[in-house]
């Protein structure tokens, strides 16, 4: 195997795809390499670790090919050493892979690519394949995965379910506590209903360059597959059910607020000061065309404040305040709509205008 | 088996190197070895190509090395702790895929190109049978058997929510088990009615009628939407008419009495009523009971029978609202990762009820719109009159209070003004007598009970 190529394109690419790699089990030790593969007109570079592979292809066409391992990490590093520009030649012979640069030369020992696992392919016929804007994918993963568990216990909860309902995509995540919904895809026309872990996704946005305008998301029964330009993320699939979710979110609460974001964020941060010690727990609180937020701490001292709004009927619930704050930062305009019943009915946050977010909180028991 | 299986891994231990045994090996297990059909699971699909593709033949080697007989290996992806309860979940998702009617329209293909629009969910043996539905079942049974013959046309009806859809549907799918030849087109009457205008739109209300004209059973549901579309209704009445004379079934769902549509040209009807109306009523508590089971067991779920209760004591709308109860509980308590029983007891129920649209009202709310109804003030509705009027307005107050709050007899009593308990069981027993006769009357209470939950 041998081929050139410039410093800042590998150097990118292996940042890109040692992250996956690294920390990876140690059980074997091949993991921590990056798969160096030189094809006709391509090289492409992979890393695993079991639950998820990242594959970058470059388009540069090599003067032979072949393919081998090398520590990601070591590689990544002595690469991005180099200078900027530097043109380099990575060729090896039996696993002693040379990398020259000018001056600048080293040999690591690699491993055969033989012991290299083998990456799960997907079959593109069976496959449902979604097409998404780099945008709004980034966007509504973010404003769910915050209500994603990390309990192993109950794994399900641990990912972002991906589902169709009436036509569109959706995603959602839960932890038990509260639970957040977004709209991707206004109109597909396959059905899905998968749950992808948190960290596979969180990990697939790191790896979305600045070049990149669309993703192109494929799924079959045991896998997912995101193409994010030049760069090929697979991820496993949690094998479980998610809760049915849709029946959980209250459709028709008693109690109706239109807020301002901003006013809203504020008296519930004022609150949480007050409320550590009850674990976060504050009160809000309707009544006469007003909205109270307050907390109680029993060494401290306590805080109410209140924002003027028109109300219909009264009542209150008790809250994580921290959940709260969570749900205004991941609702999007500023005119939002805070909802609720009675102190076990969950509480609805969501947008005013736009009707493809919501987020629902499971009120404490007071 | 399994010692069997310990005794693999040993030998497989000692063909590959530890690091790789203790990646790759570690999380497999033997699932099942029936007639040499050896199925291991993996816990992903990393594992599962892995397997397949790098260790196939030492593990083939150890199977054979422990007198195991093996025609082929299998890999499947199961999650290590995984529960029984999830997997009965995923064979209820697969049944409800199949359901799906696009894919089902797939399924059909092979035995007739005539689209039926069924919905092959809905089935004869997860129709719940009880008191309230038990004379519509074995009418749906007996055209199943010969249809076009004793009941045509059947006319079903009964308010939203108690099965309708679901009976019918069953009758074509059944009808197209027997015989898949049989021409068969279950329409909503909606879609009966866009159909038609689409072909008078394109002018092609030839083809249209003769789309019909071919059929073998027709099913048309919810047909008082019908009512205010006069050229549908013409057009409806020369299919029936054609069909009927061919002794095809025609089968057709409302939510009252032929003699009860509107504006409906009286020839219809009275055809519509020939063979006779059958109603699904709403299900007793003991039927309710029966159906949550039903529908806990076609979702596979344990549910104990405190929950089955407590739901079927709190909804008494409908079979809709009942599944929407249920499956809410069971959302919930799969979210919270306890179980339905739990739930209520931890206080988490009134969630539910809220959700299922029961809104809880006063007895006095009762009384005051039974007495707005029928023009009576709350007082005179309280009074010892005996005039017909005031009395009847007095029963069906009881009859109310009885049904939708389930109070007792001495309660309502007080709530309706008479002297004693037995007054009001018999006031209760003579609105139930009616309701048995009288439509009016049922369309009444409905009509009194939309005032009460508006």
């Amino acid at each position: 195997m041998k081929f050139k190529i410039k410093q800042n394109k590998l150097s990118r690419a292996l940042n890109t795809v040692s992250r996956v790699a690294a920390g990876s089990r140690t059980t074997l030790p091949i993991l921590n390499n990056v798969l160096i593969f030189a094809e006709k007109n391509k090289v492409s570079l992979s890393t695993t670790n079991l639950d998820m592979a990242i594959t970058e292809y470059l388009p540069e066409r090599p003067e032979e090919e072949g393919k081998i391992t090398v520590p990601a990490r070591l590689l990544a590093e002595f690469v991005g050493n180099l200078p900027r520009d530097e043109e380099i030649t990575i060729e090896n012979k039996g696993t002693k892979v040379t990398i020259s640069a000018g001056k600048y030369q080293s040999v690591i020992n690699g491993a055969d690519a033989e012991d290299f696992p083998t990456l799960p392919e997907i079959n593109e016929k069976k496959a449902v394949k979604f097409t998404i804007n780099v945008d709004d994918f980034k966007n509504g993963i973010n404003k769910v995965i915050v209500a994603s568990s990390n309990d192993l216990t109950r794994p399900a909860l641990t990912g972002v379910y991906f589902n169709t309902f009436n036509n569109g995509l959706y995603v959602a995540a839960t932890d038990g506590y509260r639970l957040a919904e977004k709209k991707l895809i206004e109109k597909v026309k396959d059905e899905v209903a998968v749950i992808i872990p948190a960290n596979s996704l969180q990990e697939i946005m790191r790896s979305i360059y600045d070049d990149v305008d669309e993703i192109e998301i494929l799924f079959d029964e045991t896998q997912a597959i995101f193409r994010l330009g030049e760069i090929e993320i697979m991820s496993t699939l949690i094998d479980g059910s998610f809760p049915d979710y849709r029946q959980l979110i209250p459709k028709d609460n008693e109690i109706v607020l239109n807020l301002k974001k901003d006013e809203v964020l504020r008296i519930t941060k004022l609150a949480a000061l007050f409320a550590k010690e009850v674990g976060g727990s504050i009160v809000c609180e309707a009544k006469k065309n007003k909205f109270l937020i307050s907390s109680v701490a029993n060494e401290y001292g306590e805080n109410s404040s209140e924002i003027e709004t028109e109300v219909e009927n009264s009542g209150k619930v008790t809250l994580n305040s921290k959940f709260l704050i969570d749900a205004l930062n991941a609702v999007e305009e500023e005119e939002i709509k805070i909802s609720f019943s009675s102190r076990i009915t969950p509480v609805v946050v969501e947008n005013q205008k736009s009707k493809d977010y919501v987020h629902i909180i499971m009120p404490l028991k007071s | 088996m399994f010692d069997v299986w310990k005794s693999v891994l040993n030998d497989i231990e000692k063909s590959v190197s530890s690091s790789n045994f203790s990646t790759w090996f570690n999380g497999i297990s033997l699932i099942s070895m029936d007639g040499g059909k050896v199925i291991i699971g993996t816990p992903n699909v990393f594992f599962k190509r892995q397997l397949e593709s790098k260790f196939f033949d030492t593990i083939k080697q150890a199977l054979l090395n422990n007198d195991i007989e093996v025609k082929s290996i299998e890999f499947e992806i199961v999650q290590a702790d995984k529960k029984p309860k999830s997997k009965a979940r995923t064979t209820i998702d697969q049944q409800n895929t199949i359901s799906l009617p696009k894919i089902q329209k797939g399924d059909l293909s092979g035995s007739t190109t005539f689209d039926t629009g069924l919905n092959n969910a809905y089935r004869l043996d997860n129709f719940v049978v009880g008191s309230n539905n038990d004379l519509a079942v074995s009418v749906a049974k007996n055209v199943i058997n010969s249809p076009g013959k004793r009941y045509n046309p059947f006319f079903l009806y009964g308010g939203p929510g108690l099965g309708k859809t679901h009976l019918v549907q069953a009758i074509g799918n059944e009808l197209h088990k027997k015989d898949p030849n049989l021409k068969i087109l279950y329409t909503p009457t909606n879609h009966f009615y866009s159909d038609f205008v689409t072909s008078i739109k394109k002018g092609k209300t030839d083809e249209f009628y003769k789309k019909f004209q071919k059929l073998d059973v027709l099913i048309v549901d919810d047909f008082q939407m019908i009512i205010g579309k006069d050229a549908s209704q013409e057009q409806f009445f020369n299919i029936f008419n054609d069909l009927y004379n061919l002794n095809k079934q025609i089968i057709v769902t409302c939510d009252r009495l032929p003699e009860q549509l509107e504006n409906i040209d009286k020839r219809l009807t009275s055809r519509l009523a020939m063979a006779g109306a059958i109603d699904l009523q709403m299900p007793s508590f003991e039927d309710r009971c029966a159906i949550l089971k039903s529908m806990a067991e076609f979702l596979g779920e344990y549910i104990e029978d405190e929950t089955i209760e407590f739901i079927a004591e709190n909804v008494k709308t409908n079979i809709r609202d009942l599944e929407k109860e249920l499956k809410t509980i069971l959302a919930l308590s799969d979210l919270k990762g306890v179980s339905p029983l739990n739930l209520i007891e931890g206080g988490y129920i009134s969630v539910v009820s809220r959700a299922g649209g029961t809104k809880t009202v006063s007895p006095k709310k009762i009384v005051d719109k039974v007495a707005k109804y029928y023009n009576l003030s709350t007082k005179e509705l309280k009074s010892k009159s005996r005039v017909f009027h005031i009395k009847n307005a007095r029963q069906i107050a009881m009859f109310l209070l009885s049904k939708e709050l389930s109070m007792s007899t001495n309660k309502i009593a007080v709530e309706v003004g008479v002297g004693d308990h037995s007054t009001v069981m018999n006031g209760i027993k003579r609105i139930e007598n009616n309701l048995k006769t009288d439509f009016s009357l049922r369309d009444q209470l409905e009509e009194i009970k939309g005032l009460i939950y508006e």
